[in-house]
């Protein structure tokens, strides 16, 4: 922002030491209950129920871990969790990317541009509760309830018009003129975008990938309704279903829970610089 | 290199090769129109028959229709009033906080964090972790019994409360929930806005002496607009959208005071098993979203 030159030195000084107090607060609200949940992660039972709470393990233990992971299910459930990402990701960002591109760079009839692309955005925006009955019933009828790839295609509903809206995004943000250097020289249309395009723009795929795994990392209601076994549920849902409604494994889904954010606070740091972009759809270029 | 020019390299390959190439702008999207519109399409029709059906748990008994009946009980079900209502408390109470503690923030840290991106990166954190984690961490935070802020408020020598299990507090406690991991969201789109403001009309602003509150109304806001304007309708979309918290925090209680209409909508539609009416409040729940986000469309070719 411009330079506020305000009148006194002392306002500045008071202004400043606010900005410091309130950094410091935002980052104790922020980061407390993060640390809240670790910490209940490697507590015994009885040092979780402890009044007044323990603030720090005393006695630290991995017994909730291996309680989930190893006795309990937890590890196929992130395995299933992880495998759904993957296969959405995929999908999403190659058809997103293609389509993304189309849209950046074709002309065509009818205002044909404009239209589908809003037509995509508003496929984004369908909240997810309108869709279960329908699926559901989908998946219910071809036999598909409880697999991984009634959730890919499910998940695919919401993440490709992310990755399409990405990469248009991006592709606009590159010089055409690069890739009508390179059609001018001999190469096809396609290979104008394969070879030209796609290298420039792979930052872009990079965020668009970690955006998409984290989508499908954290999604929770579809899979709810979709998934009932073991073998196709996923990490949210094997954490949910320890919630019940007689008693609550606090260490058993605290460990769970904090292992379920750790991939994600990597993927945060690697997208940091695609973040604004990325959670506007492409809207505001931070 | 020889000389190639555009109209050599469309001739050259089999006809496979010039029928691609000439047809590109159309075979690159095709992919994602068409996935899109069988995953969009399909549940939109199927939800207007199921809509318009009484259809019954037992696989084996037809439907029934029932024509505009389902939407008929809209109108009379106190319990679709009740979601309706807290599902708007919640979007308006929820996103007005977060925008404010968003907008307060990014715009007093503005002028002192621009460099510093790995604290912002710490403070973006809430919003990328999965929604149920997040619910669980302020589960084991609102206990009644061991939790830690009831220690806070003994601490303080304040009243211990039942929190997300108290009639009165239940609301306010899936907001802060709620508050604690979206308000980074509005504080980075409008960190991003406040860092792409011109610079000129300030200094034309500061010569001409005007107050820092009067350059706030008169510059700040106006250019922030429409990053605002995306920021609160995609808050808005997802706040409409409430479920994972609710379903751990609450499960809709107390005394439904926390039921909001996706969690109604679930209950609806496997606990009592009456998908048809479940279908009916989910048109009800698109049209409110296509009016909204027909409206977030005009703003963003405006932003364009």
């Amino acid at each position: 922002m411009a330079t506020i030159r305000t009148r006194s030195r002392t306002r500045e000084m008071l202004l400043r030491l606010s900005a410091y107090l309130a950094i410091l607060v935002a980052l104790i609200l922020t980061l407390f209950p993060v640390y809240w949940i670790a910490a209940n992660s490697f507590k015994f039972d009885i040092d979780i129920f402890a009044v007044p709470p323990e603030w720090v393990p005393r006695n630290p233990t991995l017994k909730h871990y291996d309680e989930a992971f190893v006795q309990r299910p937890f590890l196929r459930y992130a395995l299933n969790s992880f495998l759904v990402a993957i296969g959405t990701t995929v999908i999403s960002v190659t058809f997103g990317t293609m389509a993304g591109y189309a849209l950046a760079r074709f002309s065509y009839p009818w205002q044909w541009r404009k239209q589908i692309s809003f037509w995509i955005l508003s496929t984004r925006m369908m909240p997810p509760i309108v869709s279960i009955i329908p699926l559901y019933l989908f998946f219910n009828y071809f036999d598909m309830l409880n697999t991984k790839s009634a959730l890919i295609i499910a998940y695919t509903a919401f993440n490709l018009p992310f990755a399409t809206w990405m990469m248009k995004s991006y592709f606009q943000d590159l010089p055409v003129e690069l890739e009508e250097a390179a059609i001018v020289d001999g190469d096809t249309r396609w290979g104008a975008f394969v070879h030209v395009a796609l290298p420039l723009a792979r930052p872009g795929l990079a965020a668009t990938a970690i955006f998409c795994l984290i989508i499908s990392w954290n999604e929770f209601l579809l899979s709810l309704v979709i998934t009932l076994t073991e073998q196709s549920q996923t990490l949210p849902i094997g954490i949910a279903g320890r919630v019940t409604q007689y008693s609550t494994y606090w260490g058993e889904i605290s460990a769970a829970g904090f292992m379920a954010c750790v991939p994600i606070v990597i993927f945060a740091f690697l997208v940091q610089k695609h973040l604004v972009r990325g959670l506007s759809l492409g809207a505001v270029k931070g | 290199m020889l000389q190639t020019g555009k109209s050599a390299s469309v001739r050259r390959g089999g006809p496979l090769e010039q029928w691609t190439e000439r047809h590109l702008r159309y075979l690159m999207l095709a992919p994602t129109v068409l996935i899109l519109l069988a995953l969009t399409i399909f549940p939109s029709v199927y939800m207007f028959y199921a809509a318009v059906h009484r259809i019954s748990p037992n696989p084996d008994l037809p439907w029934e229709f029932v024509g505009a009946g389902n939407f008929a009980r809209l109108i009379s079900d106190p319990q679709f009033h009740v979601a309706l209502r807290n599902t708007v408390v919640f979007t308006i109470v929820a996103v007005t906080l977060e925008f404010l503690l968003g907008l307060g923030l990014a715009l007093l840290l503005d002028r002192f964090i621009r460099r510093l991106s790995f604290l912002k990166t710490v403070l973006m954190i809430p919003m990328m972790l999965p929604p149920i984690a997040v619910a669980i961490t302020w589960k084991l935070i609102y206990e009644p019994q061991f939790g830690v802020l009831n220690e806070i408020m003994f601490l303080l020598g304040l009243p211990v409360q039942a929190w997300a299990g108290d009639v009165n507090l239940a609301m306010f406690s899936i907001i802060v929930a709620d508050v604690w991991q979206w308000t980074p969201f509005i504080f980075l789109l409008m960190l991003a806005g406040l860092a792409s403001l011109p610079v000129e009309p300030y200094e034309a602003a500061a010569l001409d002496g005007a107050s820092s509150w009067r350059q706030f109304w008169d510059l700040t806001l106006p250019f922030l607009k429409p990053v605002i304007a995306i920021a609160l309708l995609l808050r808005v979309m997802d706040a409409l959208r409430l479920f994972d918290l609710v379903f751990i925090l609450t499960g809709g209680g107390p005394a439904d005071r926390t039921k909001v209409l996706s969690l109604y909508i679930y209950q609806v539609a496997y606990r009592f098993a009456d998908p048809g009416y479940a279908a009916a409040m989910s048109l009800f729940v698109l049209f409110v979203t296509i009016v909204l986000s027909t409206w977030f469309m005009k703003r963003m070719r405006l932003a364009e």
